[in-house]
This record gives C-alpha cells, structure tokens and sequence, in this order.
C-alpha cells in the first residue's frame, strides 16, 4: 500500500513536472515554428506545424541588417562587460565583506543607494558626456560603465560573507601569502557559484541591453543585436516583417543558451565545494 | 602597502579594459566592412560635403537613399530607428549637439513637440515657400510650426476614406456609386441607420466598431489650453456603442482573422460573448477558427474605414472580392501617419540636405518612381497626383483612386491635429470600450476620462 500511494504520488509528481516543462517550452517553440512562417500567416492564425517561409524570413532580415554581424558586436560589448563587471565586482565585494576600515560601511550604504537609482535618468547627460569624450559611437562606453554594479557588488557581499569564514583569510595571511594572491587563489575560486549567477544575469542583460545602445550608436554597422531587431519593426506594413522578427530572435538567444548552459554546470559543480572542514 | 598595490591595479586593469575596447571598436568598423555589404565608405571626420546621413523610422527611406546615390553619386547613409524609441533619440542626440544627422523625419503627432525644441532647420531659407502650391495642402500645413515657418514636408498623403462592397450596395441600395455610397456615411445617425438596413438584409456594415476611428477626430481636442469634448465626440461614442449593443457589426476586433477573413467575403457572425473567442474558439487560428463557426450563420461585410495606405493592406487580403471594392468619403475628413522629412537644425550640410529634401518630395520623377515602386502609395506632389488622376485601380473596380484621395486631402483641417492626440483619443476609446461592454455607465466613464486626461496633462483646464 505505501509503495502504491509512493507510485501515485511520484506520478503526480511527474505529471506537474512534466506540464510545467511543457508550459515553459511551448514559448520557445512557438518562436520556433513563426520563425518559418509569413507575416500574414502569423496574424491570420494559430499552429505548431512549421510552414516554408524559413528561406523568405531569412532574407528580409539580411535584408535589413547582418544578423551576424550583430551577433559579433553584441559579443563584443556583452563579454568585456561580463567579464569586467564580474571581476570588480568581486574585487569591490571582497574588500568590503573581508577588511574593516573607516568607511566602509558609509561605502556600502552608498551602493546600497546606488541600486536604487535607474540609469534611463540620465541619458541626456550621459550621451552629452559620451559626446565630449569622443565617445559616442564607440562600444566604450556601453562597456565600461560594467565595472560598477551596484547590484552585483551587494550581492556578492552578501554571499562571500557566507561562504567565506574569516579566519580562513587569516590563516592564509599567517602562511605569508599576499593580498592579491589571497583575493585570486582562495576567494574568487570559493565565490564562482555567485559570481557565475551574477555573470549569467549580468550577460543577459548585456546581450538584451537596447536603450543604451540605441542612443549612442548611430552608426548602421556598429549597431548592437537588440538594436538591429528593432529596425524590422519600422516596416510600412506591421504584420509584414512578423515572421523575420522571429527568426531574428530565434537566432539571438542562441548565444545565451550556450552562456547559461557553460555557467549553469559550474554553478552546480562548485555549490558542493568547500574549504574549511567543519 | 597593500593598498597602494589595489589601487595600482585596479588604474592598470581599467587602462588596459579601456585600451582594449577602443582596439575592439577599431575592429568593429572594419568588421563592418568585411561583413556583407552593409556599408562601404570609413567615416573621415564629418568635413566632407558628398555624404548625407539620414535618421529615419520607417524603411521607405532607405530605399528613397539608394536611389539618390545612383542619380547623384552622393553617399547616403539610412539608419533605421523604431518608431516607438524614434522620438527619444532624436532628442537626446540633438540637445547634446550632434551634428551627425543632417536628415530627420517625424510622424505627424510628433512634430509639434519637435518644432516647439527647434529640432529642424528653417526650410523657408532655402526657398522652401516657391513650392508652396507643389504639395497637397494639408502636407504643406503639418510641416509648418505655429509660427507658419516650414520645418518638414512629407512625400505621401494620407487621407482616410470608406472602402466599401460595390456588390452589396447594388443589391441593397440598388447603386455602387462612391457618391451615393458617400450619402449613407454622410453622420453618425445617417451610418446607423445604414447599419440597421444592412443587418435587415443579412449583411454587416463593419467588421469592427472602430472603422469610423480616422474620421472622428473633426474637432481639436484641445482648444486655447482646455479639453474640448464636441458633440462629435459624444456622438461618435454613441454610434459605436449603438453598433456594438445592437449587434450591427461582426464582432470581428480590428486587425484579427476575422477582421481579414471579412475583406476577402463570407465570415461567421460572432456575438459580444464570443468576439475573443471560447474554448473550442480560437480568433486568432485560421483552422479552429473555420472549424469552430462551420455551422454559425455567415455574413458579408459591407466597409471597412482606413487611410490610404489601406489600399495596400486590403490589396493583400481581399483575394476573391478583388474588383468589388469602391472607396468613398467617409462622415468627416480624416487622415493617418505619414512621414515628414526635415533637415536637422545642427547639420553642417544644410544645402547639401536641402537637396535631399527636394528629391524626396518635390521631385516629380522620385514621385512617379515611387508610386510605382511602393506598389501604390498615395504621393503628395500635387503635378504627379494630377498625372495619376485617370489611373484606375482594378481591385476597386476601376475607380480612380488618386483623384479621390486628392479630393479627401483638399478637406483636411489640419488645425485640429494636437500633440495631445494620441494620449486623449486613447483614454477615450477606453472610455467607449467600458460603455459598451456595460462595465460602467456613461456618466462614470466620461468622469473617468476626465480624470485620466487631467493626471497626464495637468496643466489644461478642464471643463466638466
């Protein structure tokens, strides 16, 4: 009788499971399948079954822009920002959670306020900024401004105050190691499960990012993916360019599948590891 | 000590980031080149005269630029913006000084705030006014600031009109004259009363409630900084609530299958309960659509009401119903969209632009190329409308279709257009989507209307 109500209950189980992957699958190959359909196709009605406008789609998004040449300058602002962002922030984090000098708190508060701020604010002075550096029109200052993330830096705060015990760090320091090596060799290796999510969030964002970009590049072949997607919007028919739109985006998020399926294998693989035996 | 290492770091880290991203951008151009033909010519600083760039946010321009290259050989390079983020763009490049778009273009709900923030360039001293009497009046209006000085003209005009079934109108009025036809949408009760006979015999007069929407705007919304609710207004509410309540149209929403599958002839007749659809319904799926309403009661739509760019939607989708069609006015003059072209007021290339400009809209070849390439736009050179006037368009059973639109245009009281339009008109559909549906009474849907304007614009008065 237990191994019955085990064996219902696993099936209800499955059952819950396997509907939630259905529902959170069912977007993706909706975008899929209108990917090889017609504008007019898409508006008129409803289905799963493929139709042949793969080939039509394709061309009226090449002829409006080169997907892959968006691809490339979407990776070219999205992994320094990653990258950057990841490790400063964790170099910021690190100071903030592991030293105690005068301020520091005072610092954090103004993070903390920091997070709260939207940056659309201050596009105006931004761009008029970009414009006085010599900057716009460069991917400099889409990248850059990564290096200071609020967010990111509460975050791994947070995170590095749990998994990081002090005097780990204090018996490195009696072994004579150096700062620097400290920060590189024992925190950041003990911190990458959070480093790793806040990467992955902090790509997506990156790679989706559209208002930044759209008002600092002017220029067609600078412009980034999200940037370029938009321009399929500005056809004279709306319905008409429907199914270009979803290949277009079909093929965009390709990049942050493979992110998040290579970050996603190093969060698992090091949430188990530890270095201090308790 | 360990400080003064962080530091360095950190200085040498960011130095060499930053030198990195300016190599990466470096290579970016040349990428660009390499990578398909997007565009060939390097950028060299802006000083050059032979090269035009234009901001645009629909794609008719891109194409209107290739072919000022080929005639002239002068660089035109289109960057292609979407119209919803067109606007914020535009501003934030222009009040930061910008000098790289010596073309932009807004729609005409955009351009009073474009004018008010001195965005584009007075066309009045390149001789814009010698072509005055070139350009459909109404066109030649919009581009104009509250000061009468030019700023913009547009290529195409965009009066809205009533295309109706020639078929059904012989059967139920026993004529299919536009003229005629015109009489039945002449005011609102005059429509209902059109409505009513048409339902008697089995048709519906819209496939919507919203078809007489680009016709009723014959009031301005806003007169001398206070909310003007006309008796228009009220009427043109109660029209499409008498519409709705009274089964008169075919429940099909605008720009949904039925409302498409109406163009083309025979559509199921939905109710107000299942205009969204049901559970075995669905209105936006062909298949289950004609599955679902194989046996309901069918019915033909009798018009459609849209600008003129409708010729080319309805040129899609009409399919057997081609050559039935005819076009007449509508209640009230009306028009849609449009795209105004202007020379930016931080252009170092003002003439060469002013050029550009002429091309695109006063230029009696562009126009006549352009009809022919955009498959049936409605230009606004008036020569070129009057050389087209005997074209006649076959899917409207040979109506001449250009002299109709020039007709509508010359009604146009373009004074009645505010930048307030498109926030108002909104919360006033809302107001008539509430009524009909019986989710408030009139009273409460008005006051509420009120309301909302009074919070998104708190500086006009409001009269209750």
């Amino acid at each position: 009788m237990n191994t019955i109500g085990f064996k219902i209950k696993k099936g209800i189980l499955y059952f819950l499971l396997i509907l939630l992957g259905i529902i959170c699958l069912l977007p993706f190959l909706l975008m899929l399948v209108n990917a090889t359909r017609s504008g007019s196709e898409i508006v008129t009605s409803f289905t799963l079954i493929p139709s042949s406008h793969l080939k039509e789609n394709w061309d009226t998004v090449f002829e409006y822009f080169n997907l892959f040449l968006g691809m490339l300058n979407s990776v070219k602002v999205a992994v320094p920002a990653t990258l950057l962002s990841a490790y400063f922030s964790a170099l910021t984090a690190y100071a903030l959670a592991m030293y105690k000098f005068k301020g520091s708190r005072l610092i954090f508060t103004v993070i903390l306020i920091f997070m709260m701020i939207p940056g659309q604010l201050g596009l105006i002075g931004f761009y008029n900024l970009c414009t006085k550096l010599r900057l716009v029109n460069s991917y400099v200052p889409l990248i850059v401004p990564a290096i200071a993330a609020p967010g990111t830096v509460f975050f791994l705060r947070q995170y590095m105050l749990c998994v990081i015990p002090p005097s780990l760090i204090k018996a490195t320091r009696i072994d004579g190691t150096n700062e620097l090596y400290i920060f590189h060799r024992i925190a950041i290796p003990m911190m990458s499960p959070g480093i790793a999510t806040m990467s992955i969030m902090g790509f997506i964002g990156n790679w989706n990012s559209y208002l930044t970009p759209m008002i600092i590049l002017n220029k067609n072949e600078k412009f980034t993916l999200p940037v370029m997607m938009a321009t399929l919007r500005a056809s004279t028919d709306i319905n008409a360019n429907q199914g270009a739109i979803y290949l277009a985006v079909a093929v965009s998020v390709i990049p942050i599948l493979l992110v998040f399926a290579f970050f996603s294998k190093y969060i698992i693989s090091s949430i188990a590891a530890g270095a201090v035996k308790g | 000590m360990n400080w003064k290492k962080v530091v360095s770091v950190l200085l040498a880290g960011t130095m060499m980031f930053s030198l990195a991203a300016c190599g990466d951008s470096g290579s970016g151009g040349s990428g660009g080149n390499g990578g398909g033909g997007t565009q060939g010519g390097e950028e060299t600083g802006g000083g050059s005269g032979e090269k035009l760039v234009v901001w645009t946010l629909s794609k008719d321009l891109v194409d209107i630029g290739n072919r000022y290259k080929e005639k002239t050989g002068i660089e035109v390079e289109t960057v292609v913006i979407e119209p919803d983020q067109y606007p914020t763009k535009v501003q934030t490049a222009l009040l930061a000084g910008e000098t790289e778009p010596d073309i932009i273009v807004g729609e005409p709900q955009m351009l009073e705030d474009f004018y008010d923030s001195g965005f584009f360039a007075n066309l009045d001293e390149f001789g814009a006014q010698d072509y005055a009497d070139q350009i459909v009046d109404y066109v030649w209006k919009v581009g104009q600031d509250s000061e009468g000085v030019q700023r913009a003209i547009s290529y195409q005009i965009t009066p809205a009109g009533m295309y109706y079934r020639r078929d059904i109108a012989q059967e139920v009025f026993g004529t299919e004259d536009p003229e005629e036809i015109g009489k039945l949408f002449a005011d609102y009760d005059t429509v209902l009363e059109t409505a009513k006979t048409l339902k008697s015999k089995g048709y519906r007069i819209f496939a919507s409630d919203a078809e007489m929407n680009y016709f009723s705007g014959d009031s301005a919304w806003v007169v001398d900084n206070t909310l003007n609710v006309s008796q228009g207004r009220l009427d043109y509410m109660d029209l499409c609530v008498e519409l709705y309540q009274q089964d008169l149209t075919a429940y099909a929403s605008q720009w949904a299958t039925p409302w498409y599958q109406a163009m083309a002839g025979e559509v199921p007749i939905l109710s107000a309960e299942t205009q969204w659809g049901t559970d075995d319904m669905n209105i936006w799926d062909e298949e289950s659509f004609n599955e679902a309403t194989a046996g309901m009661e069918t019915t033909q739509v009798f018009a459609f009401g849209l600008p003129s760019w409708g010729v080319l939607t309805m040129r899609d989708n009409v399919k057997d119903t081609a050559g039935k069609w005819g076009v007449c006015a509508g209640p009230a003059y009306g028009f849609g969209g449009g795209t105004y072209i202007g020379i930016s007021s931080n252009s170092k290339r003002k003439d060469a632009a002013w050029e550009f400009v002429k091309f695109c809209t006063l230029d009696e070849d562009t126009a006549n190329w352009w009809i022919e390439f955009s498959e049936g736009d409605t230009v606004s050179l008036i020569p070129v409308l009057e050389a087209h006037k005997d074209d006649e368009n076959e899917i409207y059973g040979g109506q001449k279709l250009y002299s109709f639109w020039m007709e509508q245009a010359e009604g146009i009281d373009y004074s009645k257009v505010t930048r307030y339009d498109k926030l108002i008109g909104d919360a006033w559909g809302e107001a008539i989507s509430a009524i009909k549906a019986k989710e408030k009474t009139k009273e409460e849907a008005i006051s509420e209307f009120y309301d909302k304007v009074q919070a998104t614009y708190p500086d006009l008065t409001i009269n209750r």
